[in-house]
């Protein structure tokens, strides 16, 4: 292969290294007006009374919205397709509000100022509900109820039962049980949510919106707002990251398009960096209690577990989020007996939605750490265990297909080699060496984790990739792909498994996207979706029009299509020296168009998943409870590598999210008010430049997926998941502490060596 | 008011308010929207710029400030970690890149062969979400070893 598999210039940087990138929060419309959202500071109230004389009264206000004259549709806040479980318990406005910093209203004037002046003159008096901050709160018995359902839980309980637990701890010769605790990380992507609506004198409306599913955005705006499909269109272009979370309507899209509409005028709303918090998403907070048996072997007999993740106070992915971090305790680790419930509550906080790892994040988590324990009770190295444990070749994934390969047995022995594991693990077991060292505070240890994820949401949604393909009669080649420009690259990998297929140079393709009026449709880029299905289709519709094009080819070079191969944009008849270039065959004949070369393709998926074991070295300074985390080893099977640059990008960066996950980062809510206490990045600590280690990313492409284009797989979910056990339990061989909570902070690390 | 000032070497008079922030005055009125804004309270460096000379948070300057100061943003910028940026993979999802590179230039201005650990202090008021950095460094570091032949 002569494209895939290089770290090819991707298209889409030059932009964002001169500033000539457009994001939506850059563009500005003649007219344009500035909006803003008008929140609330109290966790749970009616709103008894709401008025807006005063606002509406202020120069340069041009419109107020709230409850009382925005349309009233119950919908569901994240817009996927209906097969999957999701809640439908959103308004855009409601005279409601269930959790501090909810919005109750919107301005459109013309500055944003102006704007930002006007919401102190909206007067609301609230009527106080009691609120139900925490989990334990909203499944009490006396819960008040938050949607007015008889319970709090956001849907029926996922349980998922294989085999016989009763027999399967019956037969174990160790039984590990622990409750494992997850806090709330966000994920602080760098550009705030951000939408600029306007409506044409047909009634159409054109909204630009930093969001990661714009399709699923035109469905749910259009069925809010009471429109065809071909009324709405949204456009994204470049983007400033998601990571999950951007798949949501925020209410600010339906207010933005509301408050254009009523103005007539193209209205301009972005969140401040606080509001990311307030009105964004979270990774959910949850417990864990994970039961386990063992046979002195490290087989595992038994494994049972109650996942209880926190919703906030609407249902958004909660569902998705509870099926697949549930359903994925039936894998990582072969076990014929299991029992999982996974419930979602609602309580009073802020909204808790998609981010990247899905739910598996909080139960590999436990998984991976309760793995440890059982690994020093059993007397057998933690790595060894989970190596004999691996799932493999054949056996079930959690999505019910077979597994393809031996991709986490490959990671593990590569990452036990690469580190040399059974040299340097232990060599500050359990804090043994606090009597050696003397006045050093510094302790040191080695941890590792594993995971695995799914590519694509199939099945838990009806996936499809779609793509069409069109070469230009000079031999140039467009594709047309609905997925988006996260910043991931995927672009690029698309680009390039299109020009890998056809047999033109990279440079000849380029990609088309970003406009649901244009391109064909498109899920969304979420669930390591982009490369695999998207990719998969691109490949199919230049597979397709490179058979056009050899037909055409096979005419002019008296040959069989059969005998033709194309290469670096040559088409040359197998073992003679008669060529064409792609450009002759296309282009006009004596000032003749000939036919035009376009093909579009649908992929219906497989399932498929990669896999990771992320070795990592911690010191930990007994002093001060700091952790710092040395260096880190991911090794990550992911089919066949694209763009090895972007591939290993993605995992890098995943790796920095967990390290926050796992030290620093918890969106905290008050106990008792569910006031926001920390959303700024001040408060909010993610780990910066000074605080990363060293990353050696390896890439191994032993278990390639005949779903995925060329065998490739998802990454961009993976490298989020395995760190954090990872750490946990590097930090459990450097001081001798079990954590099985994150984040892990330098109190707690006091606190724990202090009652060991 | 009126503010005359030099953008990217262009002398330039802008109405503005008083109270506007040069982030927005070079945003807004000078349209120049390469540069970002990720927070709007100094905390994450999107909207680093360089100001005769020294690199600042744009949204922690008032426009009149800049008042007859030369102000170099991303658009007036041809430096070569532009490319090594892009060759290294130095940019994800770009919304922090305008304000990384602006800061790591001023950083080579001042100290042309840092060290890694100089490089990660130098940014480490420029926050990136999508890298862990690794790619970012190793971009810059790219330029200073070019600067040491």
């Amino acid at each position: 292969m002569s494209v895939i598999g290089t770290s090819v210039r991707r298209p889409d940087v030059p932009g964002k290294v001169t500033g000539a990138a457009r994001y939506a929060g850059d563009l500005a419309l003649p007219g344009m007006l500035h909006a803003k959202i008008k929140r609330c500071a109290i966790a749970h109230a009616n709103i008894a009374r709401i008025d807006t004389a005063r606002a509406l009264a202020y120069p340069g206000v041009k419109a107020v919205l709230t409850h009382l004259n925005v349309p009233r549709v119950l919908h569901y806040g994240s817009p996927h397709p209906r097969s999957a479980s999701l809640a439908r318990d959103q308004y855009i406005l409601d005279s409601k509000v269930r959790y501090w910093g909810e919005g109750v209203a919107a301005v459109a004037a013309v500055s944003e100022e102006i704007a930002e002046e006007a919401l102190d003159l909206i007067e609301v008096e609230y009527q106080e509900l009691p609120a139900a901050i925490s989990v334990e709160q909203a499944l009490a018995a006396d819960a008040p109820s938050i949607h007015g359902t008889k319970s709090n839980l956001v849907t029926d309980p996922v349980l998922v039962k294989r085999g016989d637990i009763d027999r399967g701890f019956a037969e174990a010769d160790l039984v590990v049980e622990g409750t494992y605790e997850m806090g709330r990380p966000t994920p602080a992507y760098m550009e705030p949510n951000v939408c600029v609506c306007h409506w044409d004198e047909d009634g159409k409306l054109t909204a630009w919106i930093s969001t990661q599913t714009p399709f699923m955005v035109r469905g749910i705006l259009a069925e809010v707002l009471g429109l065809p499909l071909s009324k709405v269109r949204v456009l994204v272009d470049h983007m400033g990251g998601g990571f999950g979370a951007k798949q949501d309507l925020f209410q600010t899209e339906f207010l933005c398009a509301l408050l254009a509409k009523e103005t007539r005028r193209p209205v301009r709303l972005e969140f401040t960096r606080k509001e990311t918090f307030l009105g964004g998403r979270s990774r959910h907070p949850g417990t864990v209690w994970l039961k386990q048996g063992f046979r002195k072997d490290g087989t595992i007999t038994a494994r049972q577990a109650r996942v209880t993740l926190n919703s906030g106070a609407y249902g958004s992915h909660g569902p998705g989020v509870t099926a697949v971090g549930t359903t994925a305790l039936t894998s990582l680790y072969r076990c014929e007996n299991v029992h999982l419930e996974g419930r979602c509550v609602y309580t009073n906080t802020p909204i808790a939605g998609a981010y990247r790892g899905y739910g598996v994040v909080q139960t590999y988590y436990a998984l991976d750490i309760q793995m440890d324990e059982a690994a020093e009770k059993l007397g057998i190295d933690p790595a060894e265990l989970k190596l004999r444990n691996a799932v493999r070749e054949g056996d079930l994934a959690p999505s019910g297909h077979p597994i393809v390969g031996h991709g986490l047995e490959d990671c593990i022995r590569r990452g036990m080699e690469e580190v040399n594991w059974k040299q340097i693990r232990g060599q500050s077991p359990k804090g043994k060496n606090q009597a050696t060292s003397g006045s050093d505070p510094i302790r040191r240890g080695w941890g590792m984790g594993c995971e695995m994820h799914g590519s694509s949401a199939y099945p838990g949604i009806k996936e499809q990739g779609n793509a069409t393909v069109r070469m230009n009669e000079d031999g140039t080649v467009q594709l047309f792909t609905g997925t988006t420009g996260l910043g991931t690259g995927a672009h690029t990998a698309l680009a390039q498994i299109v020009a890998e297929e056809l047999g033109v140079g990279f440079e000849d393709v380029s990609v088309v996207h970003g406009d649901t009026d244009v391109v064909p449709w498109d899920i969304g880029a979420f669930a390591s979706h982009t490369t695999y299905m998207g990719g998969r289709a691109a490949q199919m519709a230049a597979a397709e029009v490179k058979r056009k094009l050899l037909e055409s080819a096979a005419e002019a070079l008296e040959a069989a299509t059969t005998d033709l191969e194309v290469k670096n944009g040559v088409i040359s008849v197998k073992g003679s020296d008669r060529r064409l270039s792609v450009r002759d065959t296309v282009s006009p004949k004596r000032g003749i168009p000939s036919a035009q070369l376009i093909a579009s393709a649908t992929y219906q998926p497989t399932k498929s998943y990669s896999f990771a074991a992320h070795f990592v070295e911690v010191q930990v300074d007994v002093q001060t409870g700091q952790i710092d985390v040395l260096q880190v080893i991911p090794v990550h099977e992911i089919g066949k590598v694209i763009h090895p640059v972007a591939a290993a990008g993605q995992i890098e960066g995943g790796i920095q999210q967990g390290i926050g996950h796992t030290l620093t980062e918890d969106h905290a809510v008050d106990p008792v008010t569910g006031r926001s206490l920390n959303a700024g990045f001040v408060d909010y600590k993610m780990p910066l430049s000074m605080d990363m280690p060293p990353i050696r990313t390896i890439l191994l492409e032993t278990a390639p997926d005949p779903g995925g284009p060329f065998g490739a797989k998802g990454v961009g979910e993976d490298p989020i998941i395995a760190i954090g056990p990872a750490i946990a339990n590097a930090v459990y061989d450097a001081i001798g502490v079990r954590f099985r909570h994150y984040p892990i902070t330098p109190e707690q690390v006091l606190e724990g060596l202090r009652k060991k | 008011m009126l503010l005359k000032l030099k953008i990217n070497g262009e002398a330039r008079e802008l109405a503005v308010e008083p109270y506007r922030s040069l982030l927005d005055v070079l945003r807004n009125e000078a349209g120049l929207t390469g540069t970002k804004k990720g927070c709007d309270v100094g905390d994450c460096g999107a909207c680093t710029v360089i100001v005769d000379g020294k690199p600042v948070n744009s949204c922690l300057m008032l426009g009149v400030e800049a008042q007859g100061c030369e102000v170099l943003t991303i658009e007036g910028l041809r430096h070569p970690l532009q490319e090594s940026f892009i060759r290294h993979g130095g940019a994800q999802c770009g919304f922090c890149t305008p304000g990384m590179i602006m800061m790591a230039k001023a950083l080579l201005d001042e100290n042309p062969r840092p060290s890694e650990e100089e490089v990660r202090f130098a940014i480490s008021g420029n926050i990136c979400r999508c890298t862990g950095y690794t790619k970012i460094v190793e971009a810059i570091l790219h330029v200073s070893h070019r600067n040491e032949r």
